[in-house]
């Protein structure tokens, strides 16, 4: 594991009521020398995460139903609780703003809130889809939401008032996430079954479809299908979607299965670079794209408690770094300044990276 | 809801009538195990099991005892029933709707969390042993004397072949179906007709019965001579296994295998069947639970209702045992995997029919759902109430001679407030 | 050498077997049986003037010990069997199937007094009994598993050259429990290993069931809730011999093997107690077996991604000597109440694998007996199959005029043969030497060589090697389909079960209509070729049920004959019947 460096853990959970280590000049961006900055910890555990577009706060859901924020810096780890929702919270996504907070629910609802309140009640709780909202996303113009659902169903809802401008009717299995492409005009969606679609906000019609049938598996023993992406995102630029989840599922109910990261050109609509890590068993949780040219992945492990986080080239089958980290991950986010990391854990630990050198102790 | 019958009418009418004819003596055959309320009610008519195994562990948290909001709960939400204060999960969204016509155990501790032995301690209703399951002793003492089918009939696609008869007779042995495949090698050979096939068994049985006077091992010859029997009556009832299920039949239970397999369930029953047992596979959920439950009770639930409406609509149901059960449950806490792994302390069945209180919840486990609460239950209590509902009285030695084996676990009892 | 046993008493016993052996000869006339031959005289009394430092052979014991057990001994008793129940029943044992109409009549007719023995040895030293072996073993310590990281061929391959060379038992398990899979010699022996993915708990189980006769299943969690002699720590002890290994896939070969690390320890909680226990590699309630001092170096290849890890001290490699060892009196014991299961129907302890103080042996002294001059003979299996089947007690009959609660007595104390359901293996290949599809099979492949080598066939199809070797392969594919239908769950069983599939397969099923077709060389061709009805009925009987047709059987075929014109089809008829019997279904 990761040492701590001294000056830096006393800005963290452990000694969280030290005063603030002086200002120092920042070091520069070294994947390679990523290192644990802050700690929060929770006693349940968790299922996402993501980091406010200001930087300011880091949000997560947790299996005991509620969000959960911290400041990010870590200079204060008390947690304020988002109580509404009467199931998981397994995506979030916030207005371009940072104002509103959107929640996904396995209540089948989407809650919206205040994200900066200091008692958060929702604003508005949505009805939003027969079972499970699996996946929330806000467009680049911050006027839509999208949602995806144990419906088979993709809606989008308009924001502030949430209500429902679209629904995309076309995949015969759970869609798992759906994210705007960043010229606002098209969504793309990812099923259980490794089917990728591509759809027009505008029409609502389905424009393009193709499959990454390597990212499922049919258990023939259990008779069983298990896929789906974990995470996904498009990089800044538009011209490519990264896919986490799974591959080469050989046992679905014991989970056996290898991590997968998958890269789809995004004009050409096909597969540009599979990776996966062959000695390592598990799932790719969460994905971000750092400017510097490079891919952050987090993944579970099938057993033990090796959660991993792994630094890639696009292209490339080996990755340049990887961190172990202390469980395993749930997700995986990005500051704003794209220097920092947040991981959610199994264990309920929450978890902020750095990818620079630690400071010398002062 | 008009129910459809698959088959052909006249044949029905015709089973039906041999059936009754045939059910009387078998009634009177076995008058001295049953209950004297009870032998009233069986003379009338044959009554059967049908057994709905969820192999691999259905998950009590995400079925039959749902503990939404709390530390296991997970992710599912509770849903109302058809009885007022009964919740279950909301993957059961048609089941709930039914709840009234079936009865919940909630108390259920097996003491193990290993499959195998799981599945013996409930089919058994013995810890330990070799005893015949639930469907042979059903075979035994249900079936009338000729029955039209092999009492035990088991629609399964694989596992593990077990000595279900035990010390009965090989006649009362679970006969695997490979899904709705007929058994193979049922069609005669070419040149081969009913007049070749007599004559030829005939040379065969004054063979069996030299042998037979040579003072074998009964046990092993009759099974011998028994799996003969059965095949030649599979082979009479080689139609049922032929016909196409109605469009209908399949637009209601599904084209899955499940659903198809539901589909035979019913017809074997309405044919004589004495206890027919389909096993839905894939609950063994150490990864993935959620999602896993999502699919295969989506699958169970509404071709379950299907066969379920189907029994009621047709008044099978007053004759009919039907039993919903896993080998164990599932742990409370979750996994990394986003599973849960094998738990048999504190699990649930569901049953209903035949000679079962309907909306009725027995036993309760405790907050978390970790352990039992109140009126735990194993596999000997469940396997006394399924047979004592069918009017056997399992406290009654078996009908063998020189073998005083008690029908079911003589340390324990049925579940008496859930027998009408 | 041997221990003495008990030469006092050894005089008395041999008085009361020949008692009952002559007695037995005219009970014999009872039954629609020719009467048994004279004694053969190696199962006869031993000679009264032995001296100290001479022992009985092991039978006359076991013979002594089976009779003395039980009182009235004598009213159960069966005698001992004609030579038609004993020529299909050893050669069922011993070389896996019936005896072919030729082999069955020169028994028959063979007048030597010691026949039997001479029968024994030929069998015990032919092919056929490798074979046969092979089968057994496969069954008993892969019960049927399907597995793909050792080719079935190499494993049974290996198993049969075991047999032939008459591996002592000590080895066998030894190479079983030593092989890691790298060193390709000794590689399928990793069949036990491998085909299980190693799965810890799965192979710890097997372990306990198959070399130990005790299936701590339930002790993997907890004291076993039921069996007050099985603890989990005996579970525990076991698996801490595996516990460092792990399965390694060769980055070069792609094949699976086992690597091993040198550290790691078990630790085990009680999921009823919470109680906490530790435990050393040890074999049931054998001293523990403490890690030595680590050396300098821990590795002699340190584990890493394409490297298999090997320890200086592997505790693997104890496994074995920790089996074998004399102490281990559960790892013989194991073995002869399946080898005696195996000859005699029934094991002294059933189940086989479930052997504790609750579950008694119905014979202890026998199972001690045999436990221990098993170890004297150095784990010699063939010595001890061919003690058992000289014994009086094997080769007593399976006919008995008692009633069905003294019969079933007679069969608890082994006081007569009891009927064993035959093997799938032996039911196929039984079937094929009863049809002589073998002959069918045979003028073809010897046709063939002599067209493709036409001078080494000369030698060739005479040697027993090729022509057993030969038969087999070119019917294992047809016969595995018979196999899987009759063989149910796996593991070394004395139990029986027929079902209706069974039956459908030999009434409508295409191998048996095809093995009946009078093709050149089979048994139904040459009957069609027979004029007389009664030379008809004697080689339909002796073909298939081992044993001449009684008169009335004689009377049955005429009639049959009779009432059907076309003849062929009546033959066929007729010997599917024979086929389809019980008496061809069991070994009796």
């Amino acid at each position: 594991m990761t040492d701590i460096p001294e000056d830096e853990a006393a800005s963290g959970s452990q000694t969280g009521n030290h005063p603030a280590p002086p200002p120092l000049p920042e070091n520069p961006i070294d994947a390679t020398q990523t290192h644990v900055v802050a700690e929060f910890k929770h006693d349940i555990p968790l299922t996402t995460c993501r980091i406010d577009p200001t930087g300011t706060f880091v949000f997560a859901g947790a299996e005991d139903f509620h969000v959960y924020r911290w400041n990010v810096s870590g200079d204060d780890t008390s947690k304020t609780i988002f109580a509404g929702h009467q199931s998981w919270v397994r995506s979030l996504d916030f207005s371009r703003d940072g104002k509103l907070l959107f929640t996904a629910g396995y209540d089948h609802r989407i809650g919206v809130w205040n994200t900066a309140d200091a008692a958060p009640k929702p604003i508005n709780m949505i009805d939003a889809h027969k079972g499970w909202v699996r996946w929330v996303r806000v467009s680049p113009d911050g006027k839509l939401l999208a949602s995806c659902g144990n419906d088979n169903l993709i809606k989008l809802w308009s924001i502030p008032d949430g209500t429902l401008q679209q629904e995309f009717v076309g995949h015969d299995r759970y869609p798992y996430a759906a994210v705007f492409h960043p010229n606002g005009k098209r969504l793309a969606s990812f099923d259980l079954m490794g089917v990728i679609k591509d759809w027009d906000i505008e029409t609502g019609k389905e424009v393009r479809s193709t499959e990454a049938k390597f990212m499922w598996g049919f258990d023939q023993k259990f008779r069983a299908d298990m896929g789906g992406a974990r995470d996904m995102r498009f990089s800044e630029d538009g011209k490519t979607l990264i896919i986490a989840g799974l591959t080469e599922v050989t046992n679905a109910f014991a989970g056996v299965h290898k991590p997968m990261l998958l890269l789809v050109d995004w004009k050409k609509f096909e597969h540009r670079h599979k990776w996966k890590d062959d000695a390592y068993k598990g799932m790719v949780w969460g994905v971000c794209e750092h400017p510097g040219g490079f891919l952050v992945a987090s993944g579970a492990p099938q057993s033990g408690n090796k959660g991993m986080l792994w630094f890639l080239k696009p292209g490339e089958d080996k990755p340049f770094h990887s961190v172990q980290l202390s469980h395993c991950a749930r997700g995986l986010d990005i500051t704003p300044n794209k220097r920092q990391l947040a991981v959610p854990q199994f264990d309920g630990k929450l978890c902020v990276y750095q990818m620079t050198a630690p400071h010398k102790a002062v | 809801m008009q129910r459809e019958f698959g088959c052909n009418h006249i044949d029905h009418e015709i089973s039906r009538r041999s059936f009754v004819a045939g059910s009387a003596t078998g009634a009177a055959a076995v008058g001295g195990l049953l209950t004297p309320a009870q032998a009233k009610t069986l003379k009338s008519g044959q009554k059967r099991i049908l057994q709905i195994f969820l192999q691999g562990g259905v998950s009590q948290f995400e079925s039959w005892d749902p503990k939404p909001g709390t530390k296991y709960g997970g992710p599912f939400r509770s849903i109302p029933t058809s009885v007022p204060g009964t919740h279950i999960c909301e993957l059961l969204p048609h089941t709930a709707k039914r709840m009234h016509l079936l009865s919940i155990v909630r108390s259920v501790d097996l003491k193990t969390n290993d499959h195998r032995i799981g599945r013996l301690r409930l089919e058994k209703g013995r810890m330990a042993g070799e005893f015949p399951y639930i469907g042979a002793v059903a075979s035994k003492y249900l079936a009338p004397p000729n029955p039209p089918l092999p009492g035990y009939l088991h629609i399964s696609t694989r596992g593990i072949e077990d000595n279900t008869n035990a010390f009965l007779n090989a006649q009362h042995a679970q006969l695997k179906l490979l899904g709705v495949n007929a058994p193979e090698n049922l069609a005669r050979p070419a040149g081969i007709d009913e007049e070749v096939a007599q004559r030829r068994n005939e040379f065969r049985r004054l063979a069996n019965e030299r042998f037979a006077g040579r003072g074998g091992q009964p046990a092993f010859t009759e099974a011998f001579d028994s799996s003969f029997e059965m095949a030649r009556r599979l082979m009479k009832r080689k139609s049922l296994f032929e016909q196409e299920p109605s469009a209908k039949d399949v637009e209601r239970y599904g084209s899955h295998p499940f659903g198809v397999r539901c589909i035979l369930a019913r017809e074997l029953l309405n044919n004589g069947a004495t206890c027919v047992k389909v096993t839905h596979h894939g609950y063994d959920t150490h990864a993935e639970n959620f999602n896993f439950h999502l699919e295969q009770l989506d699958e169970f639930d509404k071709t379950f209702c299907m066969l379920l409406d189907d029994l009621h609509d047709s008044g099978m149901l007053e004759s009919t045992l039907v039993n919903v059960y896993s080998e164990f449950g599932r742990t409370p806490k979750l996994n990394q995997r986003y599973g849960r792994d094998h738990w048999g302390a504190s699990f649930s069945v569901a049953m209903g029919g035949c000679g079962i209180v309907p909306g009725a919840v027995v036993g309760s486990t405790n907050a978390d759902g970790t352990e039992v609460a109140e009126r735990e239950v194993g596999g000997g209590h469940l396997f006394h109430t399924y047979l004592q509902a069918l009017g056997v009285d399992t406290s009654q030695d078996h009908d063998i001679p020189g073998r005083p084996v008690p029908i079911g676990d003589p340390s324990v009892a049925p579940i008496e407030e859930l027998l009408a | 050498m041997p221990p003495r046993r008990f030469q006092t008493i050894v005089v008395l016993a041999s008085m009361l077997i020949a008692g009952l052996r002559y007695g037995a000869q005219t009970e014999g006339a009872d039954f629609n049986v020719p009467p048994p031959p004279p004694l053969p005289t190696s199962i006869a009394p031993a000679p009264a003037e032995q001296t100290e430092s001479q022992t009985e052979p092991l039978r006359t014991d076991i013979d002594f010990l089976i009779r003395s057990a039980t009182p009235n001994f004598d009213s159960l008793a069966a005698p001992v069997s004609s030579d038609e129940e004993f020529v299909r029943r050893i050669y069922l044992d011993l070389a896996g199937t019936i005896p072919t109409s030729e082999q069955t009549k020169a028994f028959l007719k063979d007048g030597s007094p010691v026949k039997r023995e001479a029968l024994i040895d030929r069998l015990l030293g032919s092919p056929q009994h490798a074979r046969r072996m092979q089968y057994v073993f496969d069954e008993m310590l892969m019960e049927r598993r399907v597995g793909t990281d050792i080719p079935a061929t190499d494993w049974q391959a290996w198993l049969r050259n075991s047999f032939r060379d008459n591996k002592p038992w000590n080895q066998l398990v030894t190479e079983i429990l030593s092989a890691d899979g790298a060193d390709e010699k000794l590689r399928p022996a990793a069949k036990f290993y491998l085909d299980r993915k190693f799965d810890i708990d799965l192979v710890t189980r097997d372990i306990g069931r198959v070399f130990l006769g005790v299936d701590l299943e339930c002790a993997q969690c907890h004291d076993h809730p039921n069996i007050d002699d099985y603890l989990q720590r005996h579970y525990y002890g076991l698996s801490a011999f595996l516990k460092r290994s792990y399965l390694f896939t060769d980055s070069k070969s792609k094949k699976k093997m086992l690597g091993e690390k040198a550290e790691g320890d078990v630790k085990f909680t009680s999921v009823f107690t919470s109680e906490e226990g530790q435990t050393d590699p040890r074999v049931l309630n054998l001293p523990g077996i403490p890690d030595p001092e680590p050396a300098k170096e821990l590795y002699i290849a340190k584990p890493a991604g394409k490297v298999r890890g090997i320890p200086a001290y592997s505790r693997r490699m104890q496994f074995a000597k920790a089996m074998i060892t004399e102490d281990n009196v559960d790892f013989r014991t194991n073995i002869v109440n399946r080898l005696w299961a195996l000859m005699m129907g029934r094991g002294l302890v059933e189940p086989l694998d479930i052997r504790h103080s609750e579950n008694a042996p119905s014979n202890p002294e026998v199972l001690k007996l045999l436990a221990n001059e098993f170890l004297a003979h150095n784990y010699d299996i063939r010595w001890l199959i061919r003690e058992l089947a000289l014994t009086e007690t094997y080769q007593r009959s399976s006919i008995t005029s008692l009633n069905a609660t003294q019969a079933a007595k007679a069969a608890d104390a082994f006081a007569r043969g009891l009927l064993k359901p035959i093997s799938p293996e032996q039911l196929a290949w039984s079937s094929v030497v009863a049809t002589e599809f073998t002959f069918v099979t045979m003028n073809a492949q010897e046709a063939a060589l002599k067209k493709a080598e036409p001078e080494a066939a000369a030698v060739k199809i005479h040697d027993p090697l090729w022509r057993e070797e030969t038969l087999r392969k070119t019917l294992k594919s047809e016969l595995d389909v018979v196999v899987a239908r009759f063989a149910g769950q796996g593991g070394q069983k004395t139990s029986f079960e027929a079902t209706a599939d069974q039956a459908l397969f030999l009434i409508n099923g295409p191998n048996v209509q095809k093995w009946l077709q009078p093709q050149d060389g089979a048994l139904t061709d040459r009957l069609q070729k027979l004029d007389s009805p009664t030379e008809l009925a004697e080689e339909l009987y002796v073909a298939v049920l081992s044993r001449p047709p009684t008169d009335d059987e004689t009377t049955n075929v005429e009639n049959y004959l009779q009432s059907i014109s076309d003849r062929p089809t009546a033959i066929r008829e007729m010997t599917w019947a024979l086929l389809s019997s019980a008496e061809f279904r069991f070994n009796h």
